[in-house]
């Protein structure tokens, strides 16, 4: 029987072809609106996913100052980290970090003897950052002949382009941070810091190469400026097979114990986060699509009632023929609702199309390929939620067509 | 015990401010397989006493008994069922629905009993022969003419094979010669099928099929003769 309530819904909506299409454009503006909104959001956040887990790896956590990663921000943005202790931890396979201090530094010996000297930044970078996290820092681009450092260096410096020319060192020269004298054995190519600040995003913000910046290794900071509260940040790659959170647990633990006040912040806390904000502004801006969408239900009751009343007759003879108040009540509930799943159909296919084409847009002016996210679940949300939304637009004019008598829809003219 | 059965029935219904007293204490007895016209002028109650008597609208006073049933006691649904199986109606104007062809216009009243569908389309083309229109089944109302538009509204009406057909001015709408073929074959549902056919009617012609003539005045019966 329902099947040919939806055949008999189906053809009265045929028959009124026009006001029809019209009434579902009104529907599917709005799902259409609501489709894309939800599936740029989608996408935003799988993209955001994958450039993080590219960046963090999942099986690396990272090491920030307590209270950091959360809403508040941190009362400090150093810390204090003993390497050491971080690596005997079960479960812990590589960990490297970034610490800076404002170093005295003397140039090598220019010709006439004197030597440029100033306070500049120090900054203290763990080998493993390039052989382990390298995705952390980006790709490094030194001048033909230098390298990055290996796990023997002690004293050992790399100088940013800027700082370079400054001191007027090179390749191979001596300079002195707090009266230690260090080998210079890189240079970074000029072009990199602008290249690396537009590669932008992951978490090399502001750590990545910097032109005015003397960078030594981590262990010699400790011989300049032993431990200290300065650390940037650290990360801390797991053994394989580890769980993740669990290793970052201890490692925290055991931090605090040693007097490090510090948090840890793995894949799935990044993760978390980033759906977070994205779902939030994802709801909000489907809740100011859903403005459209209850205009186009307003549409379907309009036309529900419009529809009642040039069929009164109708709805007469059908009692007359033995309809019950249910059957008629069901034929027009079928006959909004399938205005409003035409609708979702279409507003689907056209959200889908509008996300594309947004994501081909972001992909040519910001460089960034934008996923477009078509999931099964979105698809059957939207195809039962805009079915429901013309049942329900279609309720009232649905209920008023099944509770007219009989003998007076006969007798309308 | 007769088919239909009116004792003492009243009907009024607001107009305006107004109370209409449409039916005033009305008796009547339709036995099973009669023909009785019901004749009267506009305002005399035929179309009031015709709903009641098909169970589309219920008495305000009085009785009427539908094979035993008290039309006063059932529920909307259950005179909806009732007029589905045992009452088949004919109307002035087709009523037929523009949106169906003529065979799902038939199939209608037994969508509504939940009769299947390859039962229905086989039962919907029989009556469709049966009243002339095998070639026209596809057709929809707009492509018929008068006479075939009414045609289909008999199948229809026969549709779940209903004891009584109730007939409102079935040929008011058709020239002579169309509604002569019309009066035909209601005449014959009575002779062969045994149906109890009720006309309401202001056509003599029409009348002169009925073994019975009830003639109404101010809600009441005036007259009442049995036909040669």
């Amino acid at each position: 029987m329902l099947r040919d309530f939806f055949l008999l819904a189906a053809q009265s909506i045929a028959h009124r072809r026009l006001r029809s299409w019209l009434t579902v454009i009104g529907v599917f503006i709005g799902i259409t609106a609501v489709v894309a909104l939800i599936s740029i959001g989608l996408g935003l956040e799988r993209t955001i996913n994958e450039q993080v887990a590219k960046v963090f790896g999942v099986d690396t956590f990272m090491l920030v100052p307590e209270g950091a990663f959360g809403p508040r921000g941190a009362r400090k943005e150093t810390f204090e980290v003993d390497l050491g202790i971080v690596g005997r931890v079960p479960g812990v396979r590589t960990v490297a970090a970034v610490r800076q201090e404002t170093g005295f530094v003397v140039g090598p010996p220019r010709p006439g003897g004197n030597r440029v000297q100033g306070f500049l930044p120090v900054m203290g970078l763990s080998p493993e950052l390039v052989t382990d996290f390298e995705a952390f820092l980006g790709e490094i681009e030194l001048r033909p002949g230098g390298r990055f450092f290996e796990p023997s260096d002690v004293d050992a410096a790399i100088l940013g382009a800027g700082i370079a020319a400054r001191l007027g060192a090179g390749l191979g020269d001596a300079i002195q941070v707090e009266e230690r004298e260090f080998t210079v054995v890189g240079v970074i190519a000029e072009a990199e810091a602008e290249t690396a600040a537009q590669r932008g995003g992951g978490f090399q913000g502001g750590l990545g190469p910097d032109a005015d910046t003397v960078y030594v290794p981590f262990d010699t900071m400790y011989a300049l400026y032993g431990p200290a509260d300065d650390v940037l940040v650290s990360l801390v790659r797991t053994v394989a097979g580890a769980d993740v959170d669990d290793v970052a647990d201890r490692v925290e633990e055991v931090l605090r114990e040693a007097g490090s006040k510090v948090d840890s912040v793995t894949y799935s806390d990044v993760s978390d986060a980033i759906g977070t904000v994205t779902s939030t502004v994802s709801a909000f801006l489907a809740g100011i699509a859903g403005i459209s969408l209850l205009v186009g239900g307003v549409g379907v009751m309009n036309t529900m009632f419009t529809s009642v009343l040039e069929r009164t007759k109708e709805i007469g003879v059908m009692k007359a023929v033995g309809a019950r108040n249910g059957h008629i009540l069901a034929i027009f509930l079928i006959e909004s609702g399938l205005m409003g799943l035409v609708g979702g159909v279409v507003g689907t296919l056209l959200g889908l199309g509008v996300s594309a084409v947004a994501s081909r847009f972001v992909a040519r002016f910001f460089n960034v390929d934008l996923a477009v996210v078509a999931s099964p679940s979105l698809i059957a949300i939207t195809l039962v939620g805009s079915f429901a939304l013309g049942a329900v637009a279609g309720l009232w004019p649905a209920r008023r067509a099944a509770k007219l008598p009989v003998v007076d829809a006969l007798r309308y003219e | 015990m007769p088919l239909l059965e009116l004792r003492a029935v009243t009907k009024e219904y607001p107009l305006g401010k107004t109370i209409v007293r449409a039916l005033r204490g009305l008796d009547l007895s339709v036995d099973a397989g009669e023909v009785v016209a019901i004749m009267g002028p506009s305002g005399s109650g035929k179309s009031t006493l015709m709903h009641i008597l098909g169970a589309l609208d219920r008495p305000s006073g009085g009785a009427a008994r539908l094979d035993g049933n008290d039309l006063s006691s059932l529920k909307e649904r259950e005179l909806a069922r009732l007029r589905g199986r045992r009452v088949g109606f004919i109307f002035q104007t087709f009523n037929l629905i523009p949106t169906l062809n003529a065979r799902q216009n038939v199939e209608l009243p037994m969508i509504f009993q939940g009769v299947r569908s390859g039962e229905r389309a086989a039962r919907a083309k029989g009556l469709l022969a049966r009243v002339g229109l095998a070639d026209r089944v596809r057709h929809k109302p707009n492509e018929l003419s008068g006479g075939e538009r009414q045609r289909v509204a008999i199948a229809r009406a026969l549709a779940n094979d209903p004891e009584i057909i109730l007939a409102d001015e079935p040929t008011g709408n058709l020239d002579s010669e169309t509604g002569g073929t019309i009066l035909q074959l209601l005449q014959e549902l009575s002779r062969a099928d045994g149906k109890t056919v009720i006309l309401v009617t202001h056509d003599p012609d029409a009348a002169a099929i009925a073994g019975r003539i009830v003639r109404l005045r101010d809600g009441c019966i005036r007259e009442e003769v049995k036909n040669a």
